[in-house]
């Protein structure tokens, strides 16, 4: 096994078992329902509460394809020839990440633009919030692989999951609605901006070794 | 100066020898420290000028939530000390450490929140320190599901670990979160580095509860550990000897 040969498995992977990335896209849009239904429809409302509404909507979504991340690789079998391979598992769980975001949010923002038409976003926020999405989910996904390896050898394991990586999840939507709420009354949002890059930076570095960490200590 | 003393502590045996006598006296300056604290602030310090007698709440508040932070640290460096140097007493600190560290967090919420009925009018705000003590609460809890509901002893140790080193990583990103995206609470109330902001009269008690709330902790955590030793070691000859020779 090569670092190439293993992006081709799980390109060939990802591919086979679409359905998955469906499930979770169409998640995403049912919860996104639930907030103009159960709350109020007004535009006044939702145009104040698009973003939050978006991001919370992708942070679920996106535990929700991540608690399944290493379950399979884990029953069959993967996990064990990552381990023994001799290449860096780090690397390999980045690789890992690292497409699943690309198939998770990809149509996540390709979706952005007819959602934030659907809530009411003012014209000004959608780029931020684009930006927003394009920096904080590769954040999320690489704090929810470390709940993802952590309860893999777990049958329930989703629910410890959520309440390991959930309270991680809270500064990322903080500054992610902060930046589409600055747009909104057109105060500069770098700051915030900066921040989420900086969160993506430290959890690029720290996020795949603690992986992989609870990859090994659940092999064994 | 040798470090061999320090550098047996790592193994249960050493551990439980040498701190076997001490948490009974740590625990009794705790409660003396303590009732002298709670004596002092709640019936002979004065009032204040606009809170009247609602602020004495202060005396258990403040160190709760000082406590609260202090273990979490702690599980955090015992977390990496774990993942780098696979030292064994580490996870039986952890173990200890998080329902303690758990229950402070919760004592400093609910202070609070009775706190801030009187002087906010209301019982829950969404200001930055409450909700990073909330969050805190929920790390908390996070530690202790993993180790609760893995099985294996290895690999809830591991996780353990796992989840309070990125929660400590985390942890000033919290604090900052929520600090510039809404805050009412005052700043830090007690330093010891900086001269007090309050009489001396009313500084005073609270220096006693807070080193009166640290030595219990100390000496609740140690219990726990011991107890955590005797459970994982119960099957070694030095526990049995120990235990006999305790005259069991």
């Amino acid at each position: 096994m090569t670092y190439f040969s293993f992006l081709r498995a799980e390109c060939c992977l990802v591919w086979r078992r679409k359905q998955n990335v469906v499930n979770s896209v169409l998640f995403f849009l049912l919860v996104i329902v639930l907030f103009p239904l159960g709350i109020d429809a007004t535009p006044m409302f939702l145009s104040k509460a698009a973003s939050g509404i978006i991001w919370c909507a992708a942070a679920l979504a996106i535990l929700t394809s991540i608690d399944s991340l290493f379950k399979e690789d884990y029953h069959d079998g993967s996990l064990e020839q990552w381990l023994i391979s001799g290449l860096s598992v780090p690397i390999l769980v980045l690789i890992k990440m690292t497409l699943h975001w690309l198939f998770i949010a990809l149509p996540l923002l390709l979706l952005s633009p007819i959602l934030s038409e659907v809530l009411y976003l003012p014209d000004n926020s959608f780029w931020p919030l684009f930006l927003s999405i394009v920096l904080a989910t590769p954040s999320l996904f690489l704090l929810g692989g470390i709940g993802s390896a952590i309860t893999v050898s777990l049958r329930q394991g989703g629910v410890l999951m959520l309440l390991i990586v959930l309270p991680l999840y809270l500064p990322i939507i903080i500054f992610a609605t902060s930046i589409t709420k600055a747009a909104q009354v057109g105060l500069p949002y770098d700051a915030p901006l900066a921040i989420l890059a900086a969160i993506f930076l430290v959890s690029l570095v720290v996020s795949p070794l603690m992986t992989a960490i609870s990859i090994k200590a659940s092999v064994n | 100066m040798s470090w061999a003393w320090f550098h047996r502590l790592g193994s249960p045996k050493w551990f439980y020898g040498r701190f076997k006598a001490w948490p009974k006296p740590l625990f009794c300056l705790a409660c003396l420290c303590l009732v002298v604290a709670m004596v002092w602030g709640l019936a002979i310090a004065p009032p204040d000028y606009q809170q009247g007698n609602s602020f004495r709440i202060i005396y258990v508040h403040v160190p709760a939530a000082i406590l609260a932070q202090s273990c979490y640290f702690a599980m955090g460096i015992a977390g990496i000390v774990y993942l780098v140097w696979q030292i064994k007493m580490s996870p039986i600190f952890l173990q200890a450490a998080a329902p303690f560290g758990a229950l402070m967090a919760f004592t400093a919420l609910l202070t609070g929140s009775i706190w801030g009925k009187p002087t906010w009018g209301t019982w829950w705000v969404w200001d930055a320190r409450l909700t990073s003590v909330l969050v805190l609460l929920f790390l908390y809890m996070g530690v202790i599901a993993v180790q609760s509901a893995l099985e294996e002893r290895p690999l809830a140790d591991k996780a353990a670990a796992v989840v309070s080193v990125v929660g400590l990583l985390n942890l000033p990103i919290i604090k900052y979160s929520v600090e510039w995206w809404n805050t009412l609470h005052q700043g830090a109330t007690f330093s010891i580095t900086e001269p007090p902001s309050m009489p001396m009269a009313m500084w005073l008690p609270l220096l006693f509860a807070v080193i009166g709330l640290y030595l219990l902790t100390a000496a609740v955590i140690m219990w726990r550990m011991q107890t955590e030793i005797m459970r994982r070691e119960a099957r070694t000859q030095w526990l049995k000897q120990e235990v006999l020779s305790d005259g069991i």
